[in-house]
């Protein structure tokens, strides 16, 4: 028995005189998982998004909310229910933190003093310390606005989020992070999320499934981001996601196969070139009595991806592997991780090998 | 000084007509305001959308401010002998110097109150729409507050105009700090002059405070 999806679009078209945004969008969102409306500026993605709470009316077709029309209820009381986190956050300047993120269950009739108490709650839900709340939104950082933004989102309760490009404008090491705590969030509460960005590779690290959309408000494919990228529909998905298809594709294949050489068992074929250990940790290589800065690091039980960039990063052209702790755990060599992807290209042909 | 200690009674009397008549119409003309303007600015465009205002919603703001900018440039004297003929009332009644200064601090508040709102950023109301807030309830719970501090700037503006004009009254025999400048030329008591001008400066300058104390307080989120 499937679980029924938590949104579906059933030919639905959104026109604005002549122009149509959106054209005959057939789509099934699958409840507890993360869908990526991914595809450049201008293809209908937001709108798509935004019809579904009703920041934005369709013009033809339907749009199930766990199975009932979005249109059989005041659009006030629907987006009450669904979670919604825009772009720039949107705070509302002159509330605290706390009341910021109660907004709707005040709305909904929650006492005050109740909505407080579960806002304290998501505040750290969200990674950020109780002693925000009496901050005013000005006194907060891009990062920081933007988790505020995704803990009022889920004090809806809903099971349902919206996020519209929430991540773009912060530079990309909060981004990063942004990321990383979203997927927690979603594997700690299982709601589903439609998530729209511009970015592929953004795309890629959080979507269980991708809607890539065309110009004209079309879906040029619908799929797993693997699905995806080793199998474009047609040029026009194969283009937007990019020259480094190869690359990103390595984002799937584990490097756990990669042998990992022990620092001591070699005996320096990197010649002049000494790792730095400070702590057990890694900290750069020693040349000709010159410290130069490491490359990328390798964590155990990660990508193929991050096996090969450390590799290419790395000053002696040997990747460096640590463990969650960042611990030194020993060398990568490249003609391993090549071996690797050879490996994994045989395998997911199923010829060779 | 021997003036003032022996008339004190008299200028506090004045003093406290004087604020009346400037504080009644600031409120009166900022309540009509505020509609008005609302009104004039139509409804915002939301965060994302580029498209400019539609020509209708042009039309009608421009048509709102400028017949409010028209209704301050009719002299206030005339105004004040206008009102009794209009309204029905003595020359010297109260009465005429609300009704005429509710105008001004109409004609000035709906032009700022405009800005006011205006300077509420769309990205906030699309926020508060999107969070489930009934148009109604986002108005007065987000769009008003937000809109405080443009609308302080211009009440201070037209408190401190109010001030200045209720001496006018004054001319045509309504009692005010301005009686003071009309008396002590007439009877020529230099001392009585300076006392209704030194005293008018003083009244503007703390209600001056006080408001813009009141408005501070009510948008401390700013300052964080």
């Amino acid at each position: 028995m499937p679980i029924p999806p938590a949104i579906e679009f059933k030919n639905v078209t959104k026109t604005y005189g002549e122009n149509t945004v959106v054209d005959d969008l057939s789509l099934s969102v699958p409840a507890g998982k993360i869908t990526v409306f991914v595809g450049p500026s201008g293809c209908g993605k937001t709108t798509s998004l935004r019809m579904i709470n009703r920041m934005v009316e369709h013009t033809r077709g339907e749009i199930l909310v766990d199975g009932q029309p979005n249109t059989g209820r005041p659009a006030h009381e629907l987006r009450r229910s669904i979670g919604y986190v825009l772009q720039q956050a949107g705070l509302m300047p002159h509330r605290t933190i706390v009341d910021n993120i109660a907004t709707v269950p005040v709305l909904k009739g929650v006492s005050t003093k109740e909505a407080r108490a579960q806002a304290l709650e998501l505040l750290e839900r969200v990674g950020l310390d109780r002693s925000f709340a009496k901050r005013y939104p000005a006194q907060l950082s891009g990062g920081q606005a933007q988790r505020v933004g995704v803990a009022r989102a889920l004090a809806s309760g809903s099971s349902i989020l919206l996020m519209d490009e929430p991540f773009s404008a912060v530079d990309p090491v909060v981004r990063s992070d942004l990321q990383n705590e979203l997927l927690r969030l979603q594997r700690e509460l299982g709601v589903t999320i439609i998530f729209v960005t511009h970015d592929i590779d953004e795309a890629i690290t959080l979507g269980d499934q991708l809607a890539v959309f065309a110009r004209g408000g079309r879906i040029a494919q619908f799929g797993t981001p693997e699905e995806i990228l080793r199998q474009p529909a047609d040029d026009f998905v194969a283009s937007f996601v990019g020259r480094d298809r190869g690359m990103r594709r390595l984002t799937f294949a584990s490097a756990s196969d990669v042998t990992i050489h022990p620092l001591q068992a070699l005996e320096t074929p990197w010649q002049n070139w000494q790792l730095k250990v400070e702590d057990g940790k890694p900290a750069g290589w020693l040349v000709d009595g010159r410290l130069i800065p490491g490359g990328s690091l390798y964590r155990e039980g990660a990508s193929l991806r991050d096996a090969l960039d450390s590799v290419l990063s790395s000053p002696s052209g040997w990747g460096v592997a640590v463990d969650n702790e960042g611990k030194l755990l020993g060398l990568l060599k490249s003609d391993d991780v090549l071996d690797a992807t050879e490996t994994e290209r045989q395998r997911r042909y199923g010829v060779g090998a | 000084m021997n003036w003032l200690s022996s008339n004190l009674d008299y200028v506090a009397q004045l003093a406290a007509l004087h604020v009346l008549q400037a504080l009644i119409p600031l409120v009166a003309g900022t309540l009509i305001a505020l509609p008005l303007a609302r009104l004039a600015v139509g409804r915002r465009r939301d965060g994302r959308s580029t498209e400019l205002s539609t020509t209708a919603g042009k039309v009608r703001r421009a048509t709102v401010i400028n017949s409010a900018a028209l209704l301050y440039t009719i002299p206030s004297l005339a105004l004040f002998v206008l009102m009794p003929l209009i309204l029905g009332t003595s020359i010297t009644s109260l009465l005429n110097v609300y009704v005429a200064l509710s105008l001004y601090v109409l004609a000035m508040m709906v032009r700022s109150s405009v800005d006011a709102f205006e300077s509420v950023s769309p990205i906030t109301l699309e926020a508060a729409t999107a969070m489930g807030y009934t148009p109604v309830r986002r108005f007065w719970m987000v769009e008003l507050p937000l809109a405080i501090p443009v609308m302080v700037a211009g009440l201070r503006v037209a408190l401190v105009s109010n001030i200045s004009m209720v001496s006018v009254g004054a001319v045509i025999g309504i009692q005010s700090l301005g009686t003071l400048f009309t008396d002590g030329l007439r009877r020529n008591i230099p001392a009585e002059i300076i006392v209704g001008i030194v005293g008018t400066v003083l009244l503007a300058l703390v209600l001056d405070r006080v408001l813009a104390a009141l408005g501070a307080w009510n948008t401390r989120w700013r300052k964080a």
